[in-house]
C-alpha cells in the first residue's frame, strides 16, 4: 500500500520537459513576440503547421529576410569598423534629439489640450500640465477654441479658378448685402432703443413729477404690495374712522398712462356727489345748500380730482348713515321717498309754521334749478353743515371708543350704533322751536305786565350746557378729547333749557320764581320737547297744593304751557297780589276765572266788586263788575293792557274802581 | 373674568420702530401708561400642601363623612396706582394727599386692586389665567390691603404705551424699580421718587410686549375660541416684527411659596382635640 501514500500528493501538470528543451517565461515572450512580428498571429501555429511550411518552403520569415541579407552583405562590407562606430553614434544621437522633439511636443500638445480643457470647471487638468508650462503661471480657461468655417485657401483646391472668382464675387456682394443690412437694423434698433430710453425717462419724469405734487399737497400715498407695473402707487384719500363700506373705497392705484400722467382711477373718476339739503314749507322750496360746482373732472388736476373724490365720498358716507339712522325715526315723521329723505321740523322761531327738511345726494355738477326763493338758503346751508360736523365728529368718536380700553369678551357681540346725525338736528329744531317760543311768550308776558306797571322780569338759558360751556371746557372729563369734540359731544345728548319768571306779587327783595325747564330728548320717554313747571310755594298755597306735593307740571306742547302760565300768573294777581294789597276787604271767590272780591272803601255804603283778570296771550284785561246790582256779573269796566308805554298801572287802576 | 395673553420681547434698540409698528397695526396713537404696582403678601402664612392635619372637630359619626377641606393657595396681590408724568413732578405732587384714591367714576380710578391667579394648565396656545380688579373709588387703599390681612412687600413702577387693537389690549412695557435695597421697607412711599431716579428692572432697558384680550366667562367655549383665535391671528401678523408666545405658566405664579421650617411652628401649636 506504498502507493496509496504517493496518490495523497499527486498534482496534475504537464509532463516535464527534458532540460535542454526547457524554456524560461522570458523566452516564450521573446518567441511569442517573434511570431508576431513574423506572422502577426498566433493563430493555427501548431507543429503540423509549421513543418508544412517548412517541407513546402513558404517560410514567411526567411523569404523577407532574403532579400535583406543581400544588402546587408553589400553594406557590411563597404565601412570600416571605425566609420561603422561613428555612424551608430551620429545615429544614436539622431535618434536621441527625435525622441527629445517628440516629447517636446507631446507636452507642448499636452499642454495646449489641457489648457484648452481647464475651461471646463468639471474637468480636472491640474495634474496634466508640465512642470514647465506650471511656472509659466497661465491663467486657466485662458485659451479658447472654436469651430470655424474652412478659409477659403482650403477650398482654393477644390474649386476651379475660374469659377471661384465669380463665386467669390457673388458672396462678397451677398455678404456685403446682409452686413449692411445687418448694421441697418443694428442702427435702427439703437434708435429705437434711444427714443424708447427718453420717452420712458420723460413719462418716469412726468410720473414722478406729478406723484411728487400729489405728495406735496398732502395727500399720503402708499405703496402697492403687489409689484404693479403701471401703478405702484396708490393714494389715500378716504377717512380713516369711516364705517367698514366707505373704508373699503378709500385707496385708489395712481397708474401711469401713455405719456407718463396718471390715469384717473374709476374710483378718482365717478362723478363727484353732494349733499343737497332743501327747506320747504307748504311744498314750496324756501331755500336750498349748494357747493360751488365744479368744471370738467378732465380739466382738473389730479390733486383736485383726488379732493373731489374724497369730498364725494363723505358726502355719500353722510347720506349713507343717515339714511339708515332714519329707519329709527319713522315715529319723528322722518321718511324715505324717492332716495330724498324728508325730515320734518318745527320752525326755529317758535311759529306755527312746519317745515319740512329734504336731503338727498345728488350729482355735484348739477344745477339746481327749481331753487326760485332763497330767503332760507342760510338754513338750508347751516343744515348740511351741522350735518357734516356732526359726521366728521363721529369719525373722531369712533376712532375715541375704539382706543378705549374693551370690555372683556361676552356672548353679547358689541354692537356700533348708526351715529346721531338726524336725531341731534331734530332735537336741535325741536328745543329750539320751544325755548324760542317760550321766550316769544315770556317777553310778551314781561312786556304787558311792564305797561300795567307790574314787577316782572323774566330770564331765558336756552340750553343749560352751553351757559356753562367755558367752565365746563376749561375742566374736561376726558382729556383725550378735543375741546370741539367735548362741544359736540353735549349735543348728543339730552338738550335742557330753562326759564324763569318773578312773580308779579312778590316783593324785589325777595323774588319768586316760577322756573320752567325745556327738556328736549327724541326718545323715550319724552320724543319730543316738554316743559316742567315749578311753581313757587306762594303760588303752591294759592292753588291749594298739599305741602309735601311736588309743585311740578308737566306740559308737552307750548299751547297748554301758555294757557297754564296765563292762568296761575292772572291767578297770582288776583289772589296774591289783590289781597295784599286790600288785606282783608279781599275775599277769594273763584280760581277759573279767577275772581276776588273786594269791598269797597266807603264808610257807610260798603259795596262789593268782583275783580276778574284774565291775561291771555300777552294781554292783561281786568274787568270789574259789581255782582250786587243784579243776579249776575255785570261788566262794569274793562280795561286791558298789552305792553303800551302810556297806560294807567295796574294798581292804581283798581283803586280807582275801588274809590 | 380671565386673560388670554402672550408675551414677546423687544429689545431697547427696537422699542421705537416697534411703537411705529404697532401704531399702524392698531391704527391709532400710542397711549402712555405710568403705574405703580405695590405688592402685598397676605399674613398668615400657607400650609404645607398635601398635609391632612385633623383641625379640631368632634367624633361625631356625621363629621367623618366630610370631605377634608383642601388646603388653600395663598396668592400676592397687587395694587395698582395710575399716574401721569406730571405726578413725578415734586412740585406739583400730593397737596397732601397720599395714598388716598380719588375718582367719581371707574374711568378715572386711580387706585385698582388686582389680583391675578396663577395661569390655567392645558395647553391652547394661549395662555389663560384668572383675573380680577376692582377699581377703588375713595379711603386708603394701603390701609384697607393692610387690615384684610396682608403685608407691603415691595413696589415697582411700569412704564410704557398702550394700544387697542380690536379686543387686543397691547401693552409695550418695562418694569422701572428704585435702585438700592428696598426689603427693609413695610410701608410704601408717601411720596414719589423723581422719574429719572427710577431704573429698569431690566438693566438692558428691554420691553415687554403683551397681548390680552379679557374673557368675561371662560365656559362659553365660543367666546373663548374667538378671543384665543383673535390673539393668534394678531400673533401671525407681528409675526417677524416680534415673536409672540407662551412663557412658562410657572413664572407667572403668584402663590405664595411655602416654606417647611415656619411650618414646624405652625404644627407644633397645641391642636386642641388632636389627642
Amino acid at each position: 500500500m506504498s502507493a496509496s501514500g504517493s496518490f495523497t500528493n499527486v498534482a496534475l501538470r504537464p509532463w516535464p520537459a527534458p532540460a535542454r528543451e526547457k524554456l524560461t517565461p522570458v523566452e516564450i515572450h521573446a518567441q511569442i513576440a517573434q511570431l508576431t512580428t513574423e506572422r502577426g498571429h498566433l493563430r493555427y501555429i501548431t507543429e503540423d503547421s509549421l513543418q508544412n511550411e517548412i517541407d513546402t518552403g513558404t517560410d514567411p520569415s526567411k523569404a523577407a529576410s532574403a532579400k535583406e541579407g543581400v544588402v546587408q552583405v553589400e553594406q557590411n562590407a563597404a565601412p570600416t569598423r571605425q566609420e561603422r562606430l561613428v555612424e551608430i553614434q551620429r545615429t544614436g544621437q539622431a535618434m536621441f534629439s527625435r525622441l527629445e522633439w517628440s516629447s517636446f511636443y507631446t507636452t507642448n500638445m499636452i499642454d495646449l489640450v489641457s489648457l484648452i480643457l481647464s475651461k471646463d470647471p468639471s474637468k480636472r487638468v491640474e495634474g496634466s500640465f508640465s512642470a514647465r508650462f506650471k511656472e509659466q503661471n497661465v491663467p486657466h480657461g485662458s485659451f479658447g477654441l472654436d469651430k470655424g468655417a474652412p478659409t477659403e485657401e482650403s477650398q482654393k483646391g477644390a474649386l476651379t479658378r475660374d469659377s471661384n472668382t465669380l463665386e467669390k464675387k457673388k458672396r462678397k456682394l451677398v455678404a456685403m448685402g446682409s452686413r449692411m443690412e445687418a448694421l441697418d437694423k443694428g442702427i435702427d434698433n439703437i434708435l429705437q432703443a434711444a427714443t424708447e430710453l427718453e420717452t420712458e425717462v420723460r413719462k418716469e419724469t412726468k410720473y414722478w413729477g406729478e406723484i411728487l405734487s400729489v405728495s406735496q399737497k398732502g395727500w399720503s400715498l402708499q405703496k402697492l404690495r403687489r409689484d404693479a407695473r403701471h401703478s405702484p402707487f396708490a393714494v389715500h384719500y378716504g377717512f380713516q374712522e369711516a364705517s367698514d363700506h366707505f373704508k373699503a373705497r378709500r385707496l385708489a392705484p395712481l397708474r401711469m398712462d401713455k405719456d407718463g400722467s396718471i390715469i384717473l382711477d374709476p374710483a378718482l373718476a365717478l362723478k363727484p356727489k353732494t349733499l343737497r339739503v332743501r327747506v320747504t314749507a307748504n311744498g314750496k322750496i324756501l331755500g336750498t345748500s349748494t357747493l360751488p360746482p365744479q368744471g370738467e373732472l378732465s380739466d382738473l388736476g389730479i390733486e383736485k380730482s383726488i379732493q373731489l373724490a374724497r369730498d364725494s365720498l363723505f358726502e355719500e358716507e353722510l347720506y349713507h348713515e343717515m339714511s339708515m339712522e332714519r329707519r329709527q325715526l319713522g315715529s319723528f315723521g322722518v321718511q324715505l321717498r324717492d332716495s330724498c329723505i324728508h325730515l320734518p321740523v318745527p320752525d326755529l322761531g317758535g311759529g306755527q309754521t312746519n317745515r319740512i327738511v329734504l336731503i338727498d345726494c345728488v350729482a355735484r355738477d348739477d344745477k339746481f334749478l327749481d331753487a326760485d326763493d332763497r330767503s332760507e338758503d342760510w338754513l338750508a346751508q347751516k343744515i348740511a353743515e351741522a350735518l357734516r360736523i356732526l359726521l366728521a365728529h363721529e369719525h373722531h368718536m369712533r376712532l375715541h371708543r375704539r382706543s378705549q380700553v374693551p370690555p372683556p369678551l361676552t356672548q353679547n357681540r358689541r354692537v356700533h350704533p348708526s351715529p346721531p346725525l338726524l336725531r341731534t338736528m331734530l332735537t336741535f329744531f325741536h328745543h329750539t322751536s320751544a325755548v324760542n317760543s317760550l321766550q316769544n311768550y315770556l317777553d310778551l308776558t314781561v312786556a304787558a305786565m311792564t305797561s300795567a306797571g307790574l314787577n316782572t322780569s323774566s330770564h331765558v338759558v336756552r340750553e343749560n350746557s352751553w351757559a356753562h360751556l367755558i367752565e365746563a371746557l376749561k375742566k374736561p372729563q376726558d382729556k383725550d378729547l378735543s375741546v370741539a369734540d367735548q362741544i359736540l359731544r353735549s349735543l348728543s345728548k339730552p338738550f335742557d333749557g330753562t326759564a324763569t319768571l318773578t312773580l308779579p306779587s312778590s316783593n324785589e327783595t325777595r323774588p319768586e320764581l316760577i322756573t320752567i325747564n325745556t327738556r328736549t330728548y327724541m326718545g323715550a320717554p319724552i320724543f319730543g320737547s316738554e316743559y316742567k313747571v315749578i311753581v313757587p310755594p306762594s303760588l303752591g298755597v294759592v292753588l291749594d297744593l298739599p305741602q309735601d306735593q311736588k309743585r311740578e307740571f308737566r306740559f308737552t306742547s307750548a299751547t297748554e304751557l301758555e294757557h297754564y302760565l296765563d292762568w296761575i300768573l292772572s291767578l297770582d294777581l288776583t289772589h296774591s297780589l289783590l289781597p295784599l294789597e286790600y288785606g282783608e276787604r279781599a275775599v277769594v271767590i273763584d280760581i277759573i276765572p279767577p275772581r276776588v272780591s273786594i269791598w269797597t272803601k266807603g264808610r257807610k255804603k260798603r259795596a262789593k266788586k268782583d275783580v276778574v283778570i284774565e291775561f291771555a296771550r300777552g294781554a292783561l284785561k281786568l274787568s270789574v263788575a259789581n255782582p250786587q246790582v243784579h243776579g249776575e256779573a255785570m261788566t262794569e269796566n274793562e280795561i286791558i293792557w298789552d305792553g303800551r308805554k302810556d297806560a294807567t298801572s295796574f294798581k292804581k287802576t283798581v283803586k280807582g274802581f275801588m274809590g | 373674568m380671565h386673560e388670554l395673553l402672550l408675551f414677546g420681547q423687544v429689545p431697547q434698540s427696537r422699542h421705537g420702530q416697534v411703537l411705529k409698528i404697532l401704531a399702524g397695526v392698531a391704527a391709532m396713537q400710542p397711549r402712555r401708561v405710568l403705574e405703580r404696582h405695590l405688592l402685598y403678601k397676605p399674613q398668615r402664612q400657607p400650609e404645607e400642601p398635601g398635609s391632612h392635619l385633623r383641625r379640631g372637630g368632634t367624633q361625631a359619626v356625621a363629621m367623618k363623612n366630610r370631605p377634608q377641606a383642601a388646603v388653600k393657595d395663598l396668592y400676592f396681590s397687587q395694587l395698582i396706582q395710575r399716574l401721569s408724568q406730571d405726578d413725578f413732578n415734586p412740585e406739583v405732587q400730593y397737596h397732601g394727599l397720599g395714598l388716598h384714591a380719588t375718582g367719581e367714576s371707574s374711568a378715572d380710578a386711580k387706585w385698582t386692586f388686582q389680583f391675578h391667579e396663577t395661569p390655567d394648565t392645558g395647553d391652547r396656545g394661549v395662555l389663560v389665567r384668572l383675573a380680577n380688579s376692582t377699581d377703588i373709588l375713595a379711603g386708603d387703599p394701603h390701609s384697607y390691603m393692610v387690615n384684610v390681612g396682608n403685608q407691603f412687600v415691595s413696589e415697582y413702577y411700569l412704564e410704557g404705551h398702550r394700544f387697542v387693537h380690536d379686543n387686543i389690549v397691547i401693552l409695550l412695557h418695562r418694569v422701572l424699580h428704585e435702585p438700592g435695597a428696598r426689603s427693609l421697607e413695610n410701608s410704601p412711599k408717601m411720596a414719589l421718587p423723581n422719574f429719572d431716579a427710577l431704573k429698569p428692572f431690566d438693566p438692558s432697558g428691554a420691553y415687554v410686549l403683551e397681548a390680552k384680550i379679557r374673557v368675561h366667562d371662560l365656559n362659553n367655549p365660543s367666546v373663548l375660541d374667538a378671543g384665543i383665535e383673535e390673539l393668534k391671528r394678531f400673533k401671525s401678523q407681528m409675526k417677524g416684527c416680534v415673536e409672540l408666545e407662551v412663557p412658562e405658566r410657572l413664572l407667572l405664579d403668584t402663590r405664595v411659596k411655602y416654606k417647611p421650617n415656619l411650618v414646624a411652628q405652625t404644627v407644633s401649636r397645641p391642636v386642641p382635640g388632636s389627642r
